[in-house]
């Protein structure tokens, strides 16, 4: 019972992660109709940098039970990489054809790849002895550490800011009339530009966040990023395309089997839920909440 | 208000419209008339900024809006309603005629905005927190219309605001436009089938491949040959 529930734990930890980067795949791929590989170089962007305001904190000397302050700080902050993307890179190419727009997004994700490694060098970097600063809770005989559930609380409150954001926010429905129907908004005078470089802003802080928040788990590496485009490929696939709550579903999903076959059968890991997705892809190739913007 | 001048457009290789010209004064209804593939929502695409015409201007309230964004056109006071309604399905009834007010701010002020365009269809606020999908044809035509009203618009440019409705809804929604332009708003108005124009239309103009053919008073299109030719034999 106490390792089902440990192993169970984990995936939740993992989606929460894992849920973090596909929301901030589907809401670019909903408005702006983009699918960004990026968004795993973003995550990892996050990770590198969260490690580096972490190690900076303990240096000057902060009490490191605050260590989660700069850590999320770093993480939200190094969203405004998407700004510099957005308007200096994609923008010139929304007119092309999605291919080239894929193709481009690929580009970053080599670009950034290298970024890293010339900035942080090619050995693994982490926020070392901070993981357990906060302990660990006892769940029906489980040791889960503390910091995975400020973790998983962290992302269920932004989903449901997200939600919130979406759903009561002028702001929100003006994304979700953009994603419906581009030139009919423009025509009620929205400025397709802002909320464009807004949204994409938006989507990668998403991801760096994520990036930032694994780090005191396990350790920031350069080849962190293509691994999660797998994962949040296989979760937009399960959940639907663009759909925030397909997200929500698909990273809990890819969460929790992950874990499993990494307890059961390590070397199934991603095996199986490559299975998932081709059933899906097969039975339901919209996903679960395909066709629903929010 | 309006002054479109020997304006060329082109759609990848193919030229569609050739020198065309049209004027909308203040509180004028205009319309243009043409039979499918005439031209007429290209004309109207292209004053709302989706489309660049090669050559000619267009200019509104005295200023130049060809070239410029679509988004600007919309905030000087133009406001759109095209053939598919454009309803954002994800929305609903409410928020769709809520955006406008949010992105063109100034003017009138927004409960006055929205009280207006539900005073002209006050069907709609019946269904305020229905979603697009589920409304039928004229709902969507008029959430259209209601929805441009609510950007307090100058000018209205409705794209055949009556096709594919049932007769029992035409004259409703043709009672609703008169009432706008009770309201001061001047609009332009395309349609293809010339016993839907409206008997309170200030002027007509005719359209037929990608050329006006003939501007002037709706009376006088009858009297017209080539008028007559294109879409006289339509009932
Ligand atoms: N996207 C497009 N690509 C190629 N040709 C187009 C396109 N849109 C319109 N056309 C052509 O332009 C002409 C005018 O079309 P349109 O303005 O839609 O006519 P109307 O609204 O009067 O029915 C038609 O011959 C149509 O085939
Ligand atoms: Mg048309």
């Amino acid at each position: 019972m106490s390792a089902l529930v440990s192993i169970l734990m984990g995936g939740v930890f993992h989606a929460s992660i894992l849920f973090l980067v596909a929301a901030g795949l589907q809401v670019v791929f909903g408005v702006q109709k983009v699918f960004n590989l990026a968004c795993g170089s973003f995550y990892a962007l996050g990770a590198y940098f969260g490690v580096s305001a972490v190690q900076w904190y303990v240096a000057a000397g902060g009490p490191p039970a605050f260590f989660i302050v700069p850590l999320i700080a770093a993480g939200a902050l190094i969203g405004v990489t998407g700004v510099i993307v957005e308007r200096g890179l994609l923008s010139f190419v929304y007119e092309r054809d999605e291919t080239f727009q894929l193709l481009l997004t690929f580009a970053v994700v080599l670009m950034m790849e290298d970024a890293i490694r010339l900035t942080w060098g090619t050995a693994p970097v982490s926020t070392s002895g901070l993981y357990l600063v906060y302990g660990q809770a006892r769940l029906a005989g489980a040791a889960v550490p503390v910091y995975n559930l400020i973790v998983i609380a962290a992302s269920l409150v932004i989903a449901l800011g997200i939600g919130w954001l979406l759903t009561r926010t002028a702001f929100g429905r003006i994304i979700r009339a953009t994603a419906d129907n581009r030139e009919m908004a423009e025509a009620l005078g929205v400025d397709m530009r802002r909320v464009y470089a807004k949204v994409f802003t938006l989507g990668t802080a998403l991801g760096t966040l994520g990036g930032a928040l694994v780090i005191p788990a396990t350790a920031a590496m350069s080849e962190m990023g293509v691994e999660l485009i797998v994962e949040a490929f296989a979760v937009v696939v399960i959940g639907g395309l663009g759909s925030m709550r397909g997200a929500f579903v698909g990273a809990l999903v890819v969460g929790i089997l992950r874990a499993v076959a990494i307890s059961v059968y390590p070397e199934l890991e991603m095996l199986i839920i490559y299975l998932i997705v081709i059933t899906v892809l097969v039975f339901r190739p919209r996903g679960l909440f395909g066709g629903a913007a929010a | 208000m309006l002054a479109v001048k020997n304006v060329d457009v082109y759609i990848q290789a193919s030229h569609i419209l050739r020198s065309v010209s049209l004027d909308v004064g203040a509180r004028e209804v205009v319309c243009l008339v043409g039979r499918n593939g005439a031209g007429k929502t290209t004309t109207l695409r292209t004053v709302m900024g989706y489309l660049r015409p090669r050559a000619g201007t267009i200019t509104f309230k005295g200023v130049r809006v060809d070239g410029r964004r679509t988004h600007e056109i919309a905030r000087l006071g133009v406001g759109w309603a095209p053939e598919d309604s454009g309803i954002f399905p994800d929305l609903t009834v409410a928020e769709n005629i809520e955006i406008a007010t949010w992105t063109r701010p100034g003017g009138s002020p927004a409960a006055e905005r929205l009280a207006r365009a539900y005073e002209v269809f006050p069907v709609l606020k019946t269904y305020a927190a229905r979603k697009g999908p589920e409304m039928s044809g004229g709902e969507r035509k008029m959430l259209s219309i209601a929805r441009a009203l609510a950007l307090d618009p100058e000018m209205l440019i409705l794209d055949e605001p009556f096709e594919g409705l049932s007769p029992a809804i035409v004259p409703v929604i043709s009672a609703s436009i008169a009432t706008v332009t009770r309201l001061g708003h001047s609009i332009l108005l395309a349609e293809s089938n010339i016993h839907h124009v409206p008997e309170y239309a200030d002027r007509l103009y005719v359209i037929e491949r990608g050329e006006v053919i003939f501007a002037g008073q709706p009376h006088e299109a009858w009297k017209d040959p080539g008028v007559v030719r294109v879409i006289g034999g339509q009932t």
